[in-house]
């Protein structure tokens, strides 16, 4: 490929003619699009539209049937969920993926040692994780003080943000948030928007969001892609896409006011 | 947090009084129950193997005496000379014998955690049936003495001298303290924190970065040569190797074990092989089949009741240093 001028960056994420069929039931039919570095991007689309399955396969818990997935020139599909996550794809559950029978430390523990290529047996019984590293992790989750407390006594705000210092422990570049806001208030919701925004600007993450949270969408005012049934049918930011009829025909349903 | 931290420190001496205790036994007990308490040892450090993959790992095996009976027939073929060409010493033996489980746990490690991988109940099953089929398939195997086993296995001798009960006694004792803190080194380790974790949601911790079935594997592979190491050493005691050794019901035996002492604690796990076999072994005595109704309510009460078992509370040790706040 010949570029001449201004070199347009490289996406970071590139997803192309991704299908995937469990049997009979078709939950991606041919979903196609990129991720610039250091974006933010919601996917929102109503329930059963595949928005879950879509994370499922970029982060390597499902294989897709066809098409391809590529992280930052790399092809990924096919890898396992392990390896992908040690290339810097970090996936935040909708249910916070703590670990409720550890302590605040041994989480913390978990999260950093596999770094720096260390996740193989021999390293993770010779070398002592960053002990430093850890210190500022929890204090980025406010959780100094409770190191050593068990993570199924913590509060669930207190677990949603240890989870989200566990996934920044590594050189992670792009985070996936699924359902971030479910079950928040709308000060809450915005408090995220804030969060996602200031990672984005002080740590270059790229973010894909799924969501159907309308107010969280607009407080984000970043791109959105719409997903119906199994496919990306339009893209671009929320105040335009309102107004789109094929959107509002799969989504907000007619007459929609959001 | 100053409660957890007098706790830890009632674990540590309560620990060390624990094996202080048990070198104190080899001098207050008389040869005819010290070597009972030395073959009780064997099942100590069978139930500390499984200790690592039930109580840290989660992984619940059925089949834990496929491997402790690989190491007895193991040892015993090979003191027995019926390998052409190794000799009959006992290190050959016991060499042979952990190798032996070792090579076999880890095929059945790479078997059941393939793919998406066997978990939970799927792979107690699995591990139970392959039970059965090694007891019924070593059954009915001429070369290994069928249903009557094989007999005259070598004890372990010194200068051509069999050694008395009170050293090996003592010998077992030091296998087992071994055992024991190369246990504890592992569950401590920051390897033991990643096991741990994948008890708790192994799918959560692939997506850190971490190749959980090559995890599972190692400590699975581990267990099953301590429990192929115990079974070697079962045999040179006990003299005679029958199939009851790698079958269902010994495999059940060790977890019943593992669960009344405390299974995410080595030494409540070892502890608890030496109770429960030592009090089987007075009790059924006196009570007969009676016995097996009262060790079924302990371990119901216990499995119910007491999450960390009789003695995983009192012998755990305080976090390990890095895991405190400095």
């Amino acid at each position: 490929m010949h570029v001449t001028g201004v070199e347009a960056p490289a996406p970071l994420l590139k997803v192309d003619g991704l299908a995937k069929r469990f049997g009979g039931v078709v939950a991606l039919s041919d979903v196609s699009f990129e991720l610039e570095e250091a974006s933010i991007h919601t996917i929102l689309g109503p329930n059963g539209c595949g928005k879950t399955t879509l994370f499922n396969v970029i982060d390597g818990s499902l294989r897709p049937t066809a098409g391809r997935v590529e992280f930052a020139g790399q092809r990924i599909d096919g890898m396992t969920a392990a390896r992908i996550a040690r290339l810097g794809i970090a996936r935040k559950f909708q249910v916070p993926g703590v670990f409720g029978e550890l302590s605040v430390a041994q989480n913390l523990e978990t999260a950093l040692a596999c770094h720096g290529g260390r996740y193989g047996v021999g390293a993770l019984l010779r070398v002592r994780p960053d002990a430093v590293r850890r210190d500022e992790l929890a204090d980025l989750c406010g959780l100094s003080a409770k190191l050593q407390v068990r993570v199924s006594e913590l509060a669930h705000g207190e677990k949603q943000r240890l989870e989200i210092a566990m996934l920044l422990a590594g050189d992670v570049r792009l985070l996936m948030l699924d359902e971030p806001t479910a079950g928040m208030s709308v000060t809450e919701t915005e408090a995220v928007a804030a969060l996602v925004r200031q990672l984005r600007d002080e740590r270059g993450l790229t973010v894909l969001i799924v969501e159907h949270d309308l107010h969280f969408v607009r407080s984000l005012a970043e791109p959105v892609l719409v997903a119906n049934e199994g496919r990306i049918i339009a893209r671009g930011d929320y105040e335009t896409l309102r107004h789109d009829p094929r959107v509002i025909r799969s989504y907000l349903g007619e007459g929609a006011d959001a | 947090m100053i409660g957890a931290k007098r706790e830890g420190r009632t674990g540590l001496i309560a620990t060390g009084l624990c094996w202080i205790i048990l070198c104190g036994v080899g001098v207050l007990v008389d040869d005819w129950l010290l070597a009972q308490v030395a073959i009780y040892l064997c099942y100590g450090i069978f139930a500390m193997g499984l200790s690592l993959i039930w109580g840290q790992a989660g992984i619940l095996s059925f089949g834990q005496a496929i491997f402790f009976g690989a190491g007895a027939y193991g040892f015993a073929v090979a003191t027995l000379d019926m390998l052409p060409g190794t000799g009959t010493g006992i290190l050959t033996g016991l060499v042979f014998a952990v190798g032996l489980a070792t090579v076999l746990a880890w095929a059945l490690a790479w078997l059941t955690f393939a793919g998406r991988g066997l978990s939970g109940a799927h792979f107690a099953i699995v591990t139970l049936c392959a039970a059965a089929v090694v007891e019924i398939a070593v059954t009915r195997s001429g070369f290994l003495g069928g249903y009557n086993g094989l007999f005259g296995v070598a004890p372990f001798t010194w200068g051509g001298e069999m050694i008395a009960e009170r050293p090996m006694y003592y010998i077992m004792l030091g296998v087992a303290f071994a055992v024991f803190l190369g246990v504890t080194a592992i569950v401590r380790s920051p390897y033991g924190t990643v096991l741990e974790a994948i008890r708790d949601d192994e799918n959560r911790v692939a997506h850190l970065g971490y190749e959980t079935r090559r995890l599972k594997t190692v400590a699975f592979v581990i267990a099953g040569a301590l429990s192929g190491l115990s079974g070697a050493l079962f045999a040179a005691q006990f003299g005679f190797v029958s199939p009851s050794l790698l079958g269902f019901a010994l495999s059940t035996q060790v977890l019943i074990w593992v669960a009344v002492g405390g299974r995410a604690v080595p030494l409540a796990a070892m502890v608890g092989a030496l109770v429960v076999s030592g009090a089987e072994n007075t009790l059924s005595n006196t009570l007969g089949d009676l016995w097996l109704l009262v060790i079924g309510v302990i371990f119901v009460v216990v499995v119910i009741a007491a999450k960390n078992g009789l003695f995983g509370t009192l012998f755990r040790l305080p976090p390990p240093k890095r895991l405190r706040k400095t």
